[in-house]
């Protein structure tokens, strides 16, 4: 008799030799999320800003970014990437391009991310009080400045829970890449799942890492959140 | 050095400034008072173009303040303002409070910056609070950082926006003392305010507002002696004899 044998029926014998390739999986979510976080952050930043802006031009084109991202599925936006992105590298770098699915899903989920974002971060420019900008104008401070050095800080600060929560959601959404065969976390845990015929075991398994991750982040948020708001 | 011609404002069709000029010498003081929606602030603003206008011109120390080609930046710091409710940074600590604008606008080294900056707090009274953040002050503290900023700058003339309007009655003193040191020792001051007794002590004119006109500018002793206009005559008394 098999020693993973649980007596329920299940059989997780499979998982620990295919410990390496889930570490390989998980470094790919890492990647994917890390990288949409960051991007998304600086392009939704500058997409609040432009939003927020005086001139008609730039608050309307970037309206209409954040109203197009947010109005289709996210599986759809990966897919969309996909198809036109390899293309599109492919006649800037040439054929050299190693991983065309990894490229693919860091764009899509960087241009995605940052409409959220900048939903975001537009909450937390307008929540700092317009006295704090005619202060730092009043000081000498260039708009640029007043922006850079004194709204923003404030606005992510007060914001601060909200982002990470949305950092929370991207981590779980990685997991689309599925639908471009990108092997991700989720993606390798199905495909060995599959291969050893012990697919309810690994997506458990998947199920239960996710959890872990998201449950130990947003108590750190939570916790961040008493600190912040009192 | 601050020359405020003929200045209209209107916010569609509800006129807030109408008209209104006064000129302001080096080393006066000038106390600005009315009802409340009279326009004092948003004159006190327009003179460092953080409230654009119409119609008119006001020149501060040579420079047209609205002339689209005056670089305001520039302009604004060489003007120190106070506003109502402090505007300190939350995020930095008092000392970063007074050296930001130094060494972004001014340019100075951080390390002079600094020491300004702790110079004017120990004038203030407030070094040893130098290294807190604002919301560990008291509001009448947080004022006077808010003033010792301005002052960083080294401004030729100070703007004051109901500086003492939203303190606590204790804490008001400790500000008016700020100002009225101020004052004696030569500096320009344009103050919103409505406390009578500072404009008694220090002001040299004083310009009675009502309905976005300037209705009344005198010399001190004359309007609180014998106001000309029966609307100043009718807000003095409500705000003297209570």
């Amino acid at each position: 008799m098999n020693d993973a044998y649980d007596g329920y029926g299940f059989d997780w014998s499979s998982i620990p030799g295919a410990l390496p390739l889930l570490a390989k999986g998980l470094s790919i979510t890492f990647e994917v999320t890390v990288t949409a976080i960051v991007v998304g952050i600086i392009w939704g930043t500058l997409l609040a800003v432009a939003r927020l802006s005086k001139s008609k031009l730039l608050s309307t084109a970037a309206a209409g970014y954040v109203n197009l991202f947010r109005s289709v599925p996210l599986v759809m936006v990966i897919l969309w990437f996909y198809l036109i992105v390899p293309q599109l590298l492919k006649s800037v770098f040439g054929e050299g391009i190693a991983d065309i699915r990894l490229a693919s899903a860091l764009c899509a989920f960087a241009l995605f991310e940052a409409a959220y974002y900048s939903e975001i971060i537009r909450a937390g420019i307008q929540s700092v009080s317009r006295g704090q900008a005619s202060a730092a104008l009043a000081l000498g401070l260039t708009p640029g400045q007043t922006m850079r050095l004194v709204i923003l800080p404030q606005a992510f600060r007060n914001m601060l829970p909200l982002l990470l929560t949305q950092a929370i959601i991207l981590f779980q959404d990685t997991s689309l890449v599925y639908v471009i065969g990108l092997s991700d976390f989720f993606g390798t845990a199905y495909k060995v799942g599959d291969r050893d015929g012990r697919l309810v075991e690994l997506l458990l398994f998947a199920g239960a890492v996710y959890f872990v991750f998201c449950f130990s982040a947003s108590q750190i948020v939570r916790h961040l959140q008493r600190r912040f708001v009192k | 050095m601050i020359s405020i011609r003929q200045v209209s404002k209107s916010y569609g069709s509800f006129q807030v400034l109408s008209d209104c000029s006064t000129e302001i010498k080096k080393g006066e003081v000038i106390v600005v008072c009315g009802p409340s929606g009279s326009g004092k602030s948003t004159l006190i603003k327009c003179v460092n173009g953080l409230e654009p206008f119409q119609s008119g011109e006001i020149i501060v120390d040579g420079i047209s303040v609205g002339d689209p080609r005056t670089k305001l930046s520039t302009l604004r710091a060489r003007v120190g303002m106070v506003f109502q409710h402090f505007e300190l940074f939350p995020h930095m600590t008092i000392v970063d409070n007074l050296t930001l604008a130094q060494v972004k606008v001014l340019g100075r080294s951080r390390d002079e910056a600094a020491e300004k900056g702790l110079k004017l707090l120990e004038r203030v009274g407030l070094k040893a609070h130098a290294n807190k953040h604002p919301g560990a002050l008291s509001g009448g503290q947080q004022q006077r950082v808010a003033i010792a900023r301005a002052l960083s700058m080294d401004p030729i003339a100070m703007l004051f926006d109901e500086p003492t309007s939203a303190l606590d009655p204790e804490m008001i003193n400790e500000v008016l003392d700020v100002m009225v040191e101020l004052a004696n020792e030569g500096m320009t001051m344009m103050c919103v305010t409505h406390e009578m007794g500072f404009a008694r002590k220090v002001a040299h004119r004083v310009i009675f507002m009502d309905q976005g006109r300037i209705v009344e500018d005198a010399p001190k002793d004359d309007f609180f002696g014998q106001p000309r206009s029966e609307r100043a005559q009718q807000f003095l008394s409500k705000i003297l004899h209570h």
